[in-house]
């Protein structure tokens, strides 16, 4: 399949995928009892009050026109208000979402050339003490809950031996002011996908040093550098990116979790609150906003994976 | 003997959490004292927690919802999944493979933890909920995993003998095709395992599906963080039970895993 129609491909059905998911959760808050009139009314729950603030947030009109609205309002970024607040819930995205992103692309440009790092020494020394290490260090690792790893962290280096602050109380979301803080939520973020992405391009690699052009670009003269670097490793980087990509689902849970644990008012903060308060626009907007991640995210590595090795794209 | 080393590290890692977490329950008297919230001593093994509860009977009280809510969930979404696949994999009409296969590729697309957030945050509260949402999160890949064990067995000659012999739909799919197709899943077990039970720990810790006070390993470490400065028992112990648990799970099934040479979470 030619580039181009499949990034074209990619794209609609990316679209189509965000679309449904947005209808979907319109949908499943919809089916809930109790709206947001009833949230909002709160301690005084008065039918005549309910059925006033129903009608003043015109949630007294029909589903189907209230869910045109608010899917048209999505490109322009209108999700709606809060009804907790009353602002508006592109404010709280847009709050939260620095902290989150400082986070997010920290991770991801220390993940990358880490776990690149990692797995290709130990492809090249297979079955050797660091590979042997890495392998088990990696097996253990993964399936550890952020929660689990940050807290004992904190544990440690917050409290007992004093060395980076055990929260980010007080740094008010600009987080790059104070890089120690920094410090504990990133090594958190950073162990699962590491481990996985790792294993992953170590296997890769493995199977791309053993195969048949390899040896023949050997037997050419190149050398062992340029064989491994510039022919083995792209072929070898194709699954890995995609699991990069998998990886931002792990990604945004721990960032929920390690924004919980270190008091970072980022969007999985609100997102927690928002549903503690049964703020239901405000989980709608993030639940789309989440979404539109994974799927953006997934698309440009369906799109650099079919890049990297055109067979690996053209299957799926 | 290198493997028996290995199989031995996961198993000693997860036999003790898994004991505790079974048996503990019934080894917590029956009438529970209360003093001051995070104490150290005092006639309390471990001190005391957020609530003056002991922190000792705590972790023998939580570990058993951790792992049964994960072991039921789990096994619900290879229930449902193995039925969804068969019927998929098994279908003579390509429409109805598409019509069952579409949606979960949409689920997918929705990272697991926000599902469970976004689905526990407006559902009734409970251990059921939590169950399903989690069979809900797991079942995506377990149905495509085991469509795919299951086209790649409908394609086996025997399979066209025994079409030819005249059986019935039901005998090959469920005789035949499900019996070898737990062989293949048997070496996903593992992984479906551990993440049901990250999911159930993480959504306890944020609070999302569980009372506040529950007596439960997650929930611990989060309620206790606030006195980690004066007695980090309450948040330590149940953090490393969690771990040793999950990482031992890992280990062992990854013995299981290597003897397939593929690498898949």
């Amino acid at each position: 399949m030619n580039f181009r129609r499949y990034v074209a491909r990619r794209l609609l059905i990316g679209a189509g995928q965000v679309l449904i998911v947005a209808t979907l959760v319109f949908l499943i808050v919809e089916a809930l009892p109790g709206d947001a009139a009833v949230a909002l009314a709160g301690d005084d729950p008065d039918p005549d009050r309910i059925e006033r603030i129903r009608s003043m947030m015109g949630l007294d009109r029909s589903v189907p026109e209230r869910l045109g609205e608010w899917l048209w309002g999505l490109p322009y970024l209108d999700f709606g208000v809060s009804v907790v607040s009353q602002r508006p819930v592109a404010e709280f995205l847009a709050e939260g979402l620095e902290p989150t992103l400082v986070l997010a692309t920290l991770t991801l440009l220390l993940l990358v050339p880490l776990s690149l790092l990692l797995g290709v020494v130990a492809a090249t020394r297979e079955g050797g003490l660091f590979d042997r290490v890495v392998t088990a260090v990696s097996v253990s690792l993964h399936a550890i809950p952020e929660f689990a790893l940050a807290i004992l962290l904190v544990a440690l280096f917050g409290v007992g031996l004093r060395w980076f602050p055990p929260t980010a109380i007080g740094v008010n979301g600009d987080l790059l002011s104070r890089p120690a803080v920094l410090v504990m939520p990133l090594l958190v973020l950073l162990a699962r996908p590491i481990c996985s992405i790792s294993r992953l391009v170590r296997a890769g690699m493995i199977d791309a040093l053993a195969s048949g052009y390899v040896r023949h670009m050997s037997r050419l003269g190149l050398s062992t550098r340029r064989v491994r670097l510039a022919h083995a490793l792209p072929n070898a980087l194709a699954p890995a990116v995609q699991q990069i990509a998998r990886t931002v689902d792990w990604l945004l849970g721990g960032v929920i979790v390690v924004e919980a644990v270190f008091v970072i008012p980022g969007l999985g903060t609100t997102l927690v609150d928002a549903v503690a308060g049964r703020d239901l626009p405000v989980i709608q907007g993030l639940a789309v906003v989440f979404a539109t991640t994974t799927v953006l995210v997934n698309l440009v590595a369906d799109v650099v994976a079919f890049r990297l090795a055109p067979r690996v794209g053209g299957a799926g | 003997m290198r493997s028996m080393l290995r199989y031995s590290i996961g198993g000693t890692l997860v036999v003790g959490p898994l004991l505790l977490a079974v048996t503990g329950p019934w080894f917590v008297p029956d009438t529970l004292t209360r003093g001051a919230p995070f104490t150290s001593g005092g006639g309390h093994r471990l001190g005391t927690d957020f609530v003056g509860r002991d922190v000792w009977h705590q972790v023998l009280l939580g570990g058993r919802a951790l792992v049964l809510i994960a072991v039921i969930s789990t096994a619900m979404s290879y229930l449902v999944g193995i039925v969804w696949a068969l019927s998929a994999a098994m279908s003579r009409r390509r429409w109805l493979d598409e019509v069952l296969m579409r949606p979960l590729d949409i689920l997918l697309a929705v990272p697991s933890l926000l599902i469970l957030i976004l689905v526990a945050g407006i559902a009734q509260r409970g251990e059921l909920t939590l169950v399903l949402i989690v069979a809900l999160i797991n079942l995506p890949e377990v149905v495509r995993i085991s469509r795919a064990a299951a086209l790649e067995i409908a394609s086996r000659p025997a399979l066209e003998a025994m079409r030819l012999q005249g059986e019935t739909w039901w005998r090959i799919a469920v005789g035949y095709v499900c019996r070898s197709m737990l062989r293949i899943l048997a070496a996903d077990v593992g992984t479906r395992l551990t993440t049901s039970l990250y999911l159930v720990a993480s959504a306890s810790f944020l609070g999302v599906g569980v009372p506040p006070d529950a007596g439960d390993w997650a929930v611990m470490v989060d309620r206790n963080r606030a006195g980690l400065f004066l007695t980090p028992w309450g948040v330590v112990v149940p953090t490393l039970l969690i771990m040793a648990l999950i990482v031992g799970l890992n280990l062992t099934f990854d013995r299981v895993m290597s003897t397939r040479q593929e690498v898949r979470w």
